[in-house]
């Protein structure tokens, strides 16, 4: 259960460009599917933007997070689903090897592993997968460093991830 | 096959009805165009270009006579056929405005298949089949309730002669009416069903757009896409099918003509799915 990252790039700050027209219908669609058929332990907050969804994650049970709320925040670019949504733990974050303080979340599909047939309740289902399978609540190795490296604000969709590891 | 180019001078008059039409000076770059026609009056583009002009300026008449100048010239005309459809649509030629878009799309797809054009081109198809379907689902609509009112009527009529007729057996006969009202209304309903919006089946949408298929093609893995999307996933997200993660190439991707027909076939019944959100 061993992460690192490599080299991280320059912080940016520039604000967020509206959604493109694909990106748009597709919200649309995703956000009727997930009202007629939301995945199991999430909680979509009623919202008018589009852009960035706020979901709370309830912890499966049986699991290290029985009985635990956290809050997700999904952020859209312009070209979603051609690139993969931002997606975060509001603090406090659920301890975990693959979480870091700041929220950021180390797993493969959200970045280099991204595929445009996700969706936002795939990416859900995953994340509760990645929670349930987890054997100790603990947070990454590298914590401090890294969330001290991201002070400035930098997406995790900037940092150059390194994925050691895929069970959990 | 390489465009049709006019005389040098023509070309020059071209670029200035162009540069007047991106001024939104519509008069001048009908002059423009219209003289650059009197020195080679055999460039299909000149035909379409001005064609444009009038549709700016409403004149679907002009729009349809240079549109039909133009496909005479070249009826490969992706922009003929498409101003063509919609100076007909606007004469209210229904089919034949719709003919003529669907020609459009399919010349479109063929030389860019991921252009705004085509784009376009599609909405605007859309806008005149979901027209057409909400015009005739009133009128479908409103037979069925003028037929389902007089249904019941007979109904009603037939079970107070009947009653008057046999005596001792009001109550059996009372639910039996209300049984055939409830077929009735059961019959109705489900004659109503095809125009009712719900949703589009999962199969005839592409995983990607989770959108109903417009240009399908599938991949060696088996699964179908939308075209534009699929060639924009293989260009900036990378060379995997995006389901199965197997590699894939632009190359590989083949027209999935049975779920075309299968849309076809579902938009033709069901007109409300032409809806553009």
């Amino acid at each position: 259960m061993d992460i690192t990252r490599r080299a991280m790039t320059s912080a940016s700050h520039s604000s967020p460009k509206p959604l493109s027209k694909i990106a748009c219908n597709r919200l649309q669609k995703e956000l009727v599917e997930w009202q007629v058929n939301p995945p199991a332990g999430f909680n979509l907050k009623p919202s008018d933007n589009l852009q960035r969804w706020v979901i709370d994650v309830n912890g499966a049970p049986g699991t290290l997070y029985a009985n635990e709320t956290y809050q997700l925040q999904v952020d859209f670019p312009e070209h979603y689903p051609m690139e993969a949504p931002q997606v975060i733990f509001v603090p406090p974050v659920p301890m975990h090897p693959h979480i870091y303080s700041n929220g950021h979340i180390c797993l493969d599909i959200l970045y280099d592993s991204w595929s445009p047939a996700m969706t936002v309740s795939s990416i859900c289902i995953s994340l509760l997968s990645m929670l349930s399978s987890s054997t100790a609540k603990q947070l990454p190795d590298d914590n401090d460093r890294y969330v001290k490296n991201c002070r400035n604000g930098r997406s995790p969709k900037e940092t150059r991830w390194w994925f050691h590891d895929d069970k959990v | 096959m390489s465009p049709i180019v006019g005389s040098k001078q023509a070309e020059q008059l071209k670029q200035d009805g162009n540069s007047y039409f991106q001024k939104n000076r519509f008069g001048a770059a009908i002059d423009a165009y219209t003289e650059a026609i009197t020195l080679c009056p055999n460039v299909p583009i000149y035909w379409t270009n001005r064609a444009l002009c009038h549709r700016k300026r409403n004149d679907w008449q002009r729009v349809e006579e240079d549109c039909r100048k133009a496909i005479q010239l070249d009826h490969n005309s992706v922009k003929a056929h498409y101003y063509l459809g919609l100076a007909l649509l606007q004469k209210e030629l229904y089919a034949e405005g719709v003919r003529e878009l669907e020609k459009a799309l399919d010349l479109g797809r063929g030389a860019n298949p991921g252009s705004y054009m085509v784009e376009e081109i599609w909405e605007e198809l859309a806008k005149a089949k979901y027209l057409e379907w909400e015009h005739e689902s009133t009128r479908r609509s409103w037979e069925l309730q003028n037929l389902k009112e007089s249904c019941e009527l007979a109904l009603k009529e037939k079970h107070m002669l009947d009653s008057s007729q046999i005596e001792g057996l009001v109550d059996e006969n009372s639910t039996s009416l209300l049984k055939q009202l409830e077929a009735v209304g059961k019959v109705f309903m489900r004659a109503a069903e095809d125009d009712t919006p719900t949703e589009v089946p999962d199969h005839l949408c592409c995983k990607i757009t989770l959108d109903i298929f417009r240009d399908p093609v599938i991949t060696p893995s088996g699964v179908t896409y939308e075209r534009a999307v699929i060639l924009d996933h293989l260009q900036k997200v990378g060379k995997f099918d995006p389901i199965t993660r197997e590699p894939l190439y632009t190359s590989q991707l083949v027209p999935n003509l049975a779920i075309k027909e299968a849309v076809h076939a579902f938009l033709d019944r069901h007109g409300w799915a032409y809806r553009i959100d």
